[in-house]
């Protein structure tokens, strides 16, 4: 039997004055790829925000790792280091002296009080491991406000992985990248989440991919209005329902000559 | 204007041996110190211009001292601590832009205490000194709180430097690991305001921000890693106050305005050297 790497339970979250997420139920089994699809304003972030205890919840529970997460989003530091997270727009200030080294560094401490210099050898260990399996080694000393789009994604990969991470929640990763960046972007993800036994969580607008790489769909506007596996929650019918009756979807099929 | 010609240095030695002196120039070591550690963190927050108002607002502070008849100093530091949890309250809590609540609040804030200050009749004396410090008049007691201030702003960062870092870089990676950001953000808020109020005695409510905002500037455009900034931008704080007070001896020029013409010239200096040194790196 898989275990449940997260479980929400009747979540209710509140922007403001209204519920933009409404009594959503959803569990995540061990190494499965979960996407969120739904219109702008729907409540995905919300919902992941609320996940990782960024936005408090009005009501419902949330479990992580077998271990529920408090009202106000506490959750003890060794579980919290299994979890990764790539905010929707990571729009890092150009001028911070910060390498791209050292930003992946912070995926490897725990960060509670310690000496700046603790753990130095393993940490650059770990680092220079990171770096290399994304094929970003050679990046390590450039200042993060230097990398494109495509390098800067590669970076938040390493910073997933230079520590042994089990759940990705990732809000809408690819946002900016070219066509290219972008496919190039999913097969570094889903090389890693095979090496890694990741269990992904992600916001997305391209249903392609997720009918693509995902097992499981949950289509959010407020309220769960389906979820299923790609081919029953992707399905014409739910598309119409998720995004309203004028939703249409055009397949191109461009065959070489 | 006396000016002391480079021929008299003894004198001008001398006058390093004074226990006046001496102790000005430690408060200077000192508050470049604390200036440049946590005006690396202030910069990047994009709370340059808080410190600003706060400075300009404790003259408020100051004035209720005054007004209370108590002695100013003991005033002066829970109040810019209680100002800078209340500007930082009403910041997350209104709608109104930074900038625009800055102004309002320092300009109000400088109009009461000028006021204040005429009614009690400081207005014309001691203006002057509180507008642009007087470094000179630092007292042991003053060395005393700067080392300690500068103790627990060292131990905190020093021990939160990576957490200090990822917050720095994005508040929802931080969130997403863990990390108590209210807090943090509360005790960095509190920290600075006890660096500002500490330093408006030397430096003048006028001033007092450039010493956590120009060496963290001069040193973010000279540096190539976070670890550098942080380190580079204490020296540039240290450099400045040394300098300014050697330069405020040497022409007799008055202190504080020198420490912040020699940030300057740092500043400056850091960034002609950076951009003539970006050009050739990529020529």
């Amino acid at each position: 039997m898989q275990e449940t790497i997260l479980a929400v339970e009747h979540l209710t979250v509140y922007r403001e004055t209204y519920s933009a997420v409404q009594d959503v139920s959803f569990s995540l089994e061990s190494g499965t790829d979960t996407s969120i699809v739904g219109p702008n304003g729907g409540g995905k972030t919300t919902l992941v925000q609320a996940i990782l205890g960024i936005l408090p919840r009005h009501s419902g529970t949330i479990s992580i790792l077998g271990q529920p997460l408090s009202p106000k989003g506490y959750l003890p530091p060794r579980l919290r280091q299994q979890i990764a997270y790539l905010p929707q727009n990571f729009l890092v200030d150009r001028r911070i002296p910060l390498t791209v080294e050292e930003l992946v560094g912070l995926g490897w401490d725990g960060l509670g009080l310690q000496l700046p210099w603790a753990n130095r050898r393993k940490r650059a260990h770990a680092v220079r491991d990171a770096l290399t399996r994304v094929d970003a080694f050679h990046l390590r000393h450039q200042l993060i406000g230097g990398l494109s789009g495509g390098e800067t994604k590669r970076m938040l990969l390493a910073y997933c992985l230079v520590y042994p991470r089990r759940l990705l929640i990732l809000d809408e990763a690819p946002a900016g990248l070219d066509i290219r960046a972008e496919s190039e972007f999913y097969a570094l993800l889903y090389q890693l989440k095979q090496e890694q036994g990741w269990t992904i969580l992600q916001i997305s607008h391209d249903l392609d991919m997720v009918r693509q790489h995902c097992d499981r769909v949950l289509c959010l506007n407020h309220t769960l209005r389906c979820q299923g596996t790609p081919e029953v929650a992707l399905s014409s019918a739910s598309l119409s329902a998720l995004y309203g009756t004028e939703f249409v979807r055009y397949k191109h099929s461009h065959q070489p000559q | 204007m006396t000016m002391i010609i480079p021929s008299d240095l003894t004198h001008f030695i001398d006058l390093f041996r004074l226990p006046f002196m001496q102790r000005a120039l430690l408060g200077g070591i000192l508050t470049g110190i604390m200036g440049g550690i946590l005006g690396s963190f202030n910069i990047l927050r994009q709370l340059s211009f808080f410190s600003d108002a706060l400075g300009h607002s404790a003259l408020l502070g100051i004035s209720l001292g005054y007004l209370l008849g108590l002695d100013p100093s003991f005033v002066l530091l829970p109040f810019v601590v209680l100002l800078a949890l209340l500007v930082s309250f009403l910041l997350e809590r209104t709608h109104l832009w930074t900038d625009a609540l800055l102004n309002i609040i320092s300009s109000s804030a400088m109009a009461i205490a000028i006021i204040t200050l005429s009614f009690v009749g400081q207005y014309k004396g001691e203006l002057n000194n509180l507008l642009f410090g007087d470094i000179l008049a630092i007292q042991t007691l003053d060395l005393v709180f700067s080392f300690a201030l500068l103790t627990v702003s060292l131990l905190y960062i020093g021990l939160t430097l990576r957490t200090q870092m990822l917050l720095t870089v994005d508040e929802s990676l931080a969130i997403a690991r863990g990390v108590p950001v209210t807090t943090h953000h509360r005790i960095f808020i509190v920290l600075l305001s006890l660096v500002v109020g500490l330093s408006i005695k030397g430096i003048g409510v006028l001033l007092v921000s450039a010493f956590v905002v120009i060496p963290a500037c001069a040193a973010q455009q000279l540096s190539r890693t976070f670890t550098h900034y942080v380190l580079l931008s204490i020296a540039l704080g240290v450099l400045s106050a040394v300098g300014g007070m050697v330069l405020s001896a040497w022409f007799n020029l008055p202190s504080g305005p020198s420490i912040v013409a020699t940030q300057l010239v740092i500043f400056v200096t850091a960034m002609v050297f950076a951009r003539f040194h970006l050009r050739s790196r990529a020529d």
